[in-house]
Formats: C-alpha cells, sequence, structure tokens
C-alpha cells in the first residue's frame, strides 16, 4: 500500500475536539458583544479584537473539521482510498453547485465565501462515514 | 468481474476476517469483493489467489459485460 498524506488515526478526536471546542469560545465570544466581521463590517482597520476573534474561531474549526476529514482510517486499505476519493469529487459537485447557484441568487460575496469554506469539508465527512456505515451495516448483516 | 472467494474459503477453511488478515485490508473490503460490489486491485487480487494458492483466473472471471 502506497502512504498517503494523512494525519494519523487519533487526529479524528483531536478535529472533533477543535470541533466541539469552538462552539462554547463562540458563544462566549458572542455574549462579550463580538458579532460576526461579516455582519458588521468594521470601520476601522483590519485585525480588531473582533475581526482577530474571528479569524481563531473560524480558522480553530476549520482545522478541526480539516483534520476529520483527512484523518487515516485503523485499517487504510485500498476500498477505503476509493471512497475517500469518490466522496471528495462529491463534495467538489456540491461545492461548486452550492456556488454557482448562491453566485447566481445571493448578492452577498462575504458570506458565499464563509459558506465555501464549510461546505466541501462537512459534505466529504458527512458521505465518507455515510458509505462506511453502510459497508459496515452489510458486514453485521452477513455476521 | 466474478470471483470464487467465497468457494475457496469455505475450500480452506478460513473466514473472512483471516483472509482479510492475510492480504492486509478489512474485514469490509473483503465482504465487498465477495459480493461483487468492489473490483478489487492487481495487486490485491494477486495476493488474495496467492492465499488460495492457485492462479488469478481460478479465482477472478471476466464477466461478459466486462
Amino acid at each position: 500500500m502506497k502512504p498517503h498524506f494523512l494525519f494519523p488515526h487519533w487526529g479524528r478526536y483531536l478535529g472533533w475536539g477543535l470541533v466541539i471546542a469552538h462552539v462554547p469560545m463562540s458563544i462566549i465570544g458572542r455574549a462579550n458583544g463580538m458579532v460576526n466581521p461579516l455582519d458588521n463590517p468594521p470601520t476601522e482597520s483590519l485585525f480588531t479584537g473582533e475581526h482577530l476573534f474571528f479569524i481563531c474561531t473560524s480558522l480553530v474549526m476549520a482545522l478541526g473539521l480539516f483534520i476529520v476529514a483527512f484523518s487515516r482510517e485503523k485499517i487504510e486499505d485500498e476500498q477505503i482510498s476509493h471512497v475517500r476519493l469518490d466522496s471528495l469529487r462529491w463534495a467538489i459537485y456540491v461545492n461548486y453547485l452550492v456556488l454557482i447557484t448562491s453566485l447566481i441568487f445571493i448578492y452577498d460575496i462575504a458570506h458565499i465565501l464563509e459558506l465555501n469554506l464549510w461546505v466541501p469539508l462537512i459534505f466529504f465527512i458527512i458521505r465518507f462515514r455515510w458509505v462506511i456505515f453502510r459497508l459496515n451495516r452489510s458486514l453485521s448483516r452477513e455476521g | 468481474m466474478k470471483n470464487n472467494i467465497r468457494v475457496e474459503r469455505a475450500i480452506k477453511n478460513i473466514t473472512q476476517g483471516e483472509l482479510a488478515e492475510q492480504v492486509g485490508v478489512s474485514r469490509q473490503t473483503i465482504n465487498t469483493i465477495e459480493s461483487q460490489k468492489y473490483v478489487p486491485s492487481t495487486v490485491l487480487a494477486l495476493k488474495i489467489a496467492r492465499v488460495f494458492g492457485k492462479p488469478l483466473e481460478e479465482v477472478f472471471m471476466l464477466e461478459e459485460s466486462d
């Protein structure tokens, strides 16, 4: 088996940890009056407190999802590679479908960019896990 | 592509899990190959044939539609 550029298997737990950690960070931030700079564009310069906070929380979540998506399975064999590639293809299709539709119908480039940050990764993770779940289910059915 | 893995396993009396371990893949992969949902790579097909001690063509056969 050829080596792949993938994170180790424990990366999945680290990734979910980061995604979960992002939630209280955002809630605390919003409770302290931070707003998404996309909803309320700062009039001052870049890198204000709000801007930095937004960058940090977004980065934590994006990094978490990224590590979850690209961490190695327990047994990373050729069928898993195949499923991974297929899911990636679907994620790109869906991403561009969403991107093009929203470019045509929504006049809000900043939010489209934000959408573009999550859609491929989230769709990839859901599709990939779903196929593996189905494989496992057919296995347990056969006994 | 058809295959005789289930029959060959029965002859050799090994489970899907044991075969999977010997060729270094997951049990799911052996299962989907057996049920013809997944076509293995040449390397994996050769490894499986080697476990059974048979030439490739006796374990895997082309179908009309291939």
